[in-house]
């Protein structure tokens, strides 16, 4: 409070004392400390005010100031230095005194100076104390400032004969500023009072000032966060304009009124309290309204407002007073904008704020223009207001900014003449001039990307299980309707680049889900009238097929980023999968090229990639493509880790090898729950499209040495399986397709589909798949076909002869099919055999090696390739490299190929080595 | 039954040098003939082995124990058996030369030959030619220098024919393993192929004679049909197993052979750098001589070129001599075979 109040009687005093209109400024260095800029006309205007006049004054201020505070200590020293200095000074002054007149308060200080120095001298005691430079000074400033004063001897007489005229300038301004003031002047010599607390103000003076003018501003603009005492100075003062001109009549009179008490005691200076305080209200008032002329007398007034008890008050835009203008307006959002991202704005308030300003503009008729740009910002401020990339929206800032962008795009498309860009420079925008078309700088495409963003944050940081997931999930609606509103708007507005970016938002929004709707419609062919009214609007809907379809050629076409065409056909690829449309999907997918060149794009696009190849391989699977299925999940499944690959979650494992950072990184790449693809889904295609494959193999290839393995994690699970200790009924999904395998290699069919196909099977797996039945009945076939190769397989070498019919009975084939089968396996000279038309049966020429002779043959490569090496030994010896022996042995290698059927034979020829 | 002349004389120093101290039989090491011409078993130590093996073995787990008896002339009699006891890795604190030692003090105490002789073991398919069963038979040769080991074979044994084989080091693989270097030359040197590795000493099996006639007794009473295992036309299986086998080892060898041509390829490369390196030298110091400077001094070459390690030579010699056992057994189970198939074939057209 003494604060305020001082540096008031300082101001005061000096304005006072040169009687103009005249603003102590504090040293330019303090602007940079402000927190909010004032806008370039306003400074220049009050750097005018500051002539040569006021800087000698200030300086001569200074210098009074500091000889006061000597004075207060006993500082003779001091003292004389600053004299000297502030004879300096003054003489630097003379040519404005000359103008002026000599300076009041010049004179005090000589006649104080003079005054003081003459008790100092007088007080034996006190000069006894004082140390030997002390003393010396004394009489040196002594003799000085007789000598000095001899020149100002008319003045300062003058002075003396009447201190209370000067002195009560000042009790005056004390008085009116608070009540603690009036006891000061009290005391017998006024002036010293005043000059006494001068000098306690010293230090905090330019503080205050500074803070003053702050609120001066912010009077102005009156907007800002930091500090909410300003809001009480904006809300008093908020009259209409009607009062100006009265306003300033009573100013003229409480200024007339004020004088008139103080001069007579000041005394009663604290039961004017009141009056005063009136008079300051209505003072203020008035100060408001004439804002900028009256400058100088704002820190009179301001400064009395720390006593007045504040009043907290929702923030206010505008001095009521002020007439809205775009201008106005927009200056205010630029102030407001200015503090954002500033260390201490309290970006709620931010948002409070751009919002109330919206809501007068609208009020005030402002235009579109304006509540277009305003309505950009919040929703930017909105995005900014989590600090940290990971930590996702709150939901109600999600619902904000959710009504927000509607609300936006209610405008965008209500007036059409808005342009809308980031490209419109700040300068070029249009906000007002009806005339023209509205420009607006601000991307709705931007801030629409943005909150997809947040969406898929929002999804990513919420428990997937709980009902608040759900809930979540039910604004995916929305997001998706806002996206669907700005293709239609960019559709009309927008590049082609724009259109392919939302393009894609839309497309990542529509691939993944199945369109139960385009099915239903597939499963029934139309059959006209009897639909009712509903069934056919609810078909109305474009199916997401065409629209992904047109989407999607539409980038293929446009797009000059290789990333947006890069998801675009792989989120293509994913919904022709997803709807079974393997051929497509395949054709797409090999058309594209994508499986070179994936390793070099980005991670996101790269877990994309893998979770189409996945999808591709499921869409294979339910078609019967085995081989198709097991080669397109075999990258995926056979690392291991398709959890990471997919983007469904970190691995545990990998936690020590990765950083803090990494993990973040990590974790803003999962995919939402609600794009998930059932890892044991996919485990289990994998695995039983491998068991599918290898068990047929395994059984071909029995006795060769050199098999190779088809899958590595089927055989795995194999071994797994077959180190149990103990086997019980299998449980999970995969000890269901061990068990399944191993009924297939003995060729029992029942047995196996029993396992593949059973309650928990379909619970865990196939009843997740939209056509479930389509794809068991499938997979019976298959297991039937595959069981009966198996078979052959292994039991042909017991077989002279097999009758078709007794086949297609095991396996419960009709009998072309059996039929086709073996003609293959025999084309393929997997099965050595002939068919015997008139009696259906397949006859076994067993010419397959036996197991022994298998062994033999082994043997006998092995020894061959045991001579290879001892003959290298012994080529060593003769010294000589290659030549005869080296032919010879590339001759072992040629005749493998027919010792291989060629049995004993061949063994009797290695033995000859 | 078997007398004791020099039986008792021996006993102390060889049941001493089991802890394997003394040095003796080195003198006889160098000379071709050796010291056993004949092993002859009592028909208890068979049994006993049958039956350890029965009771503990299995699969390609061996059984191993200890041989007693006494050397009588040029002939080693067996009389008596005792197994090592099976131990886990467990009980580390088992002491087996203790355990031994009191087994024999046991055995002398129930006045039973308590001369070390030997030691048996069984096997897998003939699968005995190991290294193990080299060192423990090198260091039982040089303690007491009659020892031999006998090769239970249980699988031929349940085919109907008993196989059990004494064998013994040859005295020239006894004075190769005495220096304990296994390089290309020093077997070369040795004069040491994988036949003359270990040599085989006929077996007698010795029964009492009150044993003998009631074996008689029991051969009148026992019916034919207990011995048709012999005659088990059966042979797939086994050969099966012998052919796998043989395929590991040939396998091994191969990789033996690959190992040792490496070695063979960097010594004659090192060889040509030294004599490349040596020609160098030597110009120079020609060059020298005649400017006439002093020659470059001599540098030790073999520090310059290390020679490389030879890789040892024994193992290959194992795998070699396991091959030929195998080869062996295929060849002896084969011809049976051929001759059981004829028979078989005979038959069936007699009967036809």
């Amino acid at each position: 409070m003494s604060r305020f109040f001082t540096t008031g009687s300082d101001s005061e005093s000096e304005s006072s004392l040169s009687g103009e209109e005249l603003v102590t400024k504090p040293v330019g260095g303090n602007y940079g400390k402000q927190p909010l800029l004032l806008s370039e006309d306003e400074e220049d205007t009050k750097r005018v005010v500051r002539s040569a006049k006021d800087k000698r004054f200030e300086e001569l201020t200074n210098l009074i100031r500091t000889i006061r505070n000597a004075m207060k200590i006993r500082d003779v020293t001091k003292c004389l230095e600053e004299f000297e200095l502030l004879g300096k000074a003054y003489g630097k002054a003379k040519s404005i005194v000359d103008k002026e007149g000599v300076p009041r308060f010049y004179i005090r200080i000589l006649a104080d100076l003079e005054d003081y120095l003459n008790e100092l001298w007088e007080d034996k005691e006190g000069k006894k104390k004082m140390n030997k430079n002390n003393a010396k000074a004394l009489s040196t400033l002594r003799q000085k400032i007789r000598k000095y004063n001899r020149d100002f001897e008319s003045h300062i007489t003058n002075y003396k004969q009447n201190p209370e005229q000067s002195a009560d300038e000042d009790a005056e301004k004390n008085e009116e500023d608070s009540e603690g003031s009036s006891d000061e002047d009290e005391d017998d010599d006024g002036v010293s009072a005043a000059a006494f607390l001068k000098k306690k103000s010293e230090a905090p003076s330019g503080e205050s000032r500074k803070f003053l003018k702050k609120m001066e501003d912010e009077d102005e603009d009156s907007e800002d966060s930091e500090d909410d005492e300003d809001w009480d100075t904006g809300s008093t003062s908020s009259d209409s304009d009607s009062e100006e001109e009265e306003g300033k009549q009573t100013v003229l009179a409480s200024r007339f009124l004020k004088k008139a008490p103080t001069t007579e005691e000041d005394k009663k200076a604290a039961e004017k309290k009141r009056e005063d305080k009136a008079k300051k209200k209505h003072d203020r008032k008035s100060k408001r309204l004439d804002e900028e002329e009256e400058d100088n007398e704002g820190g009179e007034w301001e400064r009395v407002r720390g006593g007045v008890p504040l009043v907290k008050e929702k923030p206010k835009m505008f001095a009521k007073g002020t007439e809205i203008t775009h201008a106005v307006v927009i200056k205010k959002l630029n102030e407001i904008l200015q503090a954002r991202g500033k260390k201490g704005t309290d970006r709620a308030v931010q948002i409070e704020m751009l919002q109330l300003l919206v809501q007068i503009a609208s009020e005030n008729n402002l235009g579109e223009g304006v509540i277009v740009k305003i309505k950009f910002n919040i929703i930017a401020s909105l995005y900014d207001y989590n600090p940290n990339l990971a930590t996702y929206m709150k939901p109600e800032m999600w619902q904000k900014c959710l009504d927000c962008i509607n609300e936006l795009m209610d405008i965008l498309f209500a007036n059409p003449n808005i342009f809308v860009g980031e490209n419109i420079l700040e300068e070029s925008e249009n906000l007002h001039n009806a005339d023209q078309p509205l420009r607006v700088r601000g991307c709705i495409l931007t801030l629409v990307e943005r909150m997809d963003e947040e969406f898929t944050k929002i999804m990513q940081n919420t428990d997937p299980h709980s009902q608040e997931y759900v809930e979540h999930l039910k604004d995916e609606a929305q997001v998706c309707a806002i996206i669907e509103r700005v293709q239609r708007y960019l559709e009309e507005k927008g590049t082609t680049e724009e259109i392919c970016r939302i393009y894609l938002r839309r497309i990542l929004h529509t691939y993944y889900k199945f369109d139960y709707k385009a099915h239903q419609r597939q499963l029934t062919p139309p059959e006209g009238s009897s639909k009712s009214e509903q069934d056919q609007a609810e078909n109305e809907g474009e199916d997401s097929a065409v629209l992904m379809e047109r989407l999607c050629k539409y980038i293929y076409a446009k797009d000059r980023t290789d990333r947006i065409r890069t998801c675009a056909i792989l989120c293509h690829i994913y919904h022709h999968a997803l709807h079974s449309r393997w051929y497509q999907a395949r054709d797409l997918m090999l058309m594209s090229h994508l499986q070179d060149n994936i390793q070099h794009s980005d991670p996101p696009v790269q877990i994309l990639y893998n979770r189409t190849m996945v999808q591709l391989g499921i869409c294979a699977f339910r078609q019967g493509l085995t081989k198709d299925a097991h080669n397109a999940l075999l990258d995926i499944q056979s690392s291991g880790r398709a959890k990471e690959l997919l983007g469904q979650g970190l691995l545990l494992r990998s936690l020590q090898e990765r950083n803090q950072e990494q993990e973040k990184v990590e974790r803003r790449r999962q995919v939402p729950f609600h794009l998930h693809i059932n890892l044991e889904l996919l485990e289990c295609v994998y695995l039983v499209s491998a068991m599918l494959l290898e068990i047929p193999y395994m059984a071909a290839h029995e006795s060769d040495a050199r098999r190779r393995m088809i899958s590595k994690q089927f055989h795995h699970q194999l071994r797994v399986g077959e180190r149990q200790p103990l086997l019980g009924p299998p449980e999970s999904m995969r000890e269901h397709v061990v068990a399944a395998s191993k009924a297939m290699k003995m060729g029992d069919w029942k047995t196996c589909h029993s396992f593949i196909i059973n309650e928990k099977m379909n619970g865990k797996v196939w009843d997740l798949f939209p056509e479930a039945d389509k794809v068991r009945t499938m997979l019976v076939r298959k297991i039937q076909e595959e069981s009966l190769r198996t078979y052959l397989f292994t039991y042909s070498s017991v077989y002279d002869s097999i009758s078709m019919e007794t086949l297609s009975d095991m396996f419960e084939l009709d009998l072309p099919t059996v039929h086709s089968i073996i003609s293959k396996m025999i084309i393929n000279e997997e099965l050595m055999a002939s068919l015997d038309q008139p009696t259906q049966t397949v006859v076994m020429h067993r010419t397959e090696p036996t197991a022994q002779q298998n062994l033999a043959l082994q043997l006998a490569e092995k020894l061959g390739s045991l001579v290879e090496n001892n003959e290298r030994v012994f080529d060593h010896k003769q010294g000589t490299y290659g030549g005869y022996f080296r032919d010879q042995k590339d001759g072992y290698r040629k005749n493998e190929g027919y010792m291989r059927r060629g049995g004993y034979r061949q063994q009797q020829s290695q033995t000859a080595y | 039954m078997a007398s004791r002349k020099e039986g008792t004389g021996s006993a102390a120093t060889s049941s001493s040098s089991t802890t394997g101290a003394a040095g003796k039989g080195k003198g006889k090491g160098g000379s071709g003939d050796s010291a056993v011409k004949q092993v002859q078993i009592d028909g208890l130590v068979v049994l006993k082995i049958i039956k350890h093996y029965q009771e503990e073995g299995q699969g390609t787990e061996v059984v191993q124990g200890v041989l007693l008896g006494l050397v009588v002339e040029d002939r080693l009699e067996i009389t008596n058996c005792f197994p090592f006891p099976q131990h886990t890795e467990d009980d580390a604190d088992f002491d087996e030369v203790q355990y031994q030692m009191e087994m024999m003090r046991s055995l002398r105490h129930v006045n039973i030959d308590h001369l070390h002789v030997g030691w048996y073991q069984s096997t897998y398919y003939g699968s005995f030619v190991t290294r193990a069963l080299l060192d423990s038979q090198f260091s039982y040769q040089h303690a007491i220098e009659e020892s031999v080991v006998l090769i239970y074979d249980p699988i031929k044994t349940a085919q109907g024919s008993l196989s059990l084989k004494a064998y013994r080091l040859t005295p020239k693989l006894m004075e190769v393993c005495k220096e304990k270097d296994f390089s290309p030359e020093a077997l070369k040197k040795g004069n040491i192929t994988f036949e003359h590795m270990f040599e085989e000493v006929p077996i007698v099996i010795k029964n009492s004679h009150l044993i003998n006639v009631l074996m008689w007794e029991l051969e009148k009473k026992s019916a034919v049909a207990d011995k048709h295992e012999l005659l088990s036309l059966a042979s797939s299986n086994h050969l099966g197993k012998n052919l796998q086998l043989l395929m590991d080892r040939v396998d091994e060898m191969s990789q033996d052979i690959v190992k040792y041509n490496t070695y063979l390829r960097n010594t004659s490369k090192q060889q040509q750098q030294k004599h490349q390196y040596q020609q160098r030298r030597q110009q120079e110091n020609m060059q020298r001589q005649s400017r006439g400077e002093p020659p470059l001094p001599e540098e030790d070459l073999s520090k310059l070129f290390k020679p490389h390690q030879p890789p040892a030579r024994m193992d290959s010699l194992l795998i070699a001599g396991q091959i030929n056992t195998y080869c062996q057994n295929i060849k002896e189970f084969t011809a049976q075979n051929l001759g059981k198939l004829f028979m078989a074939q005979a038959l069936q057209e007699y009967n036809n």
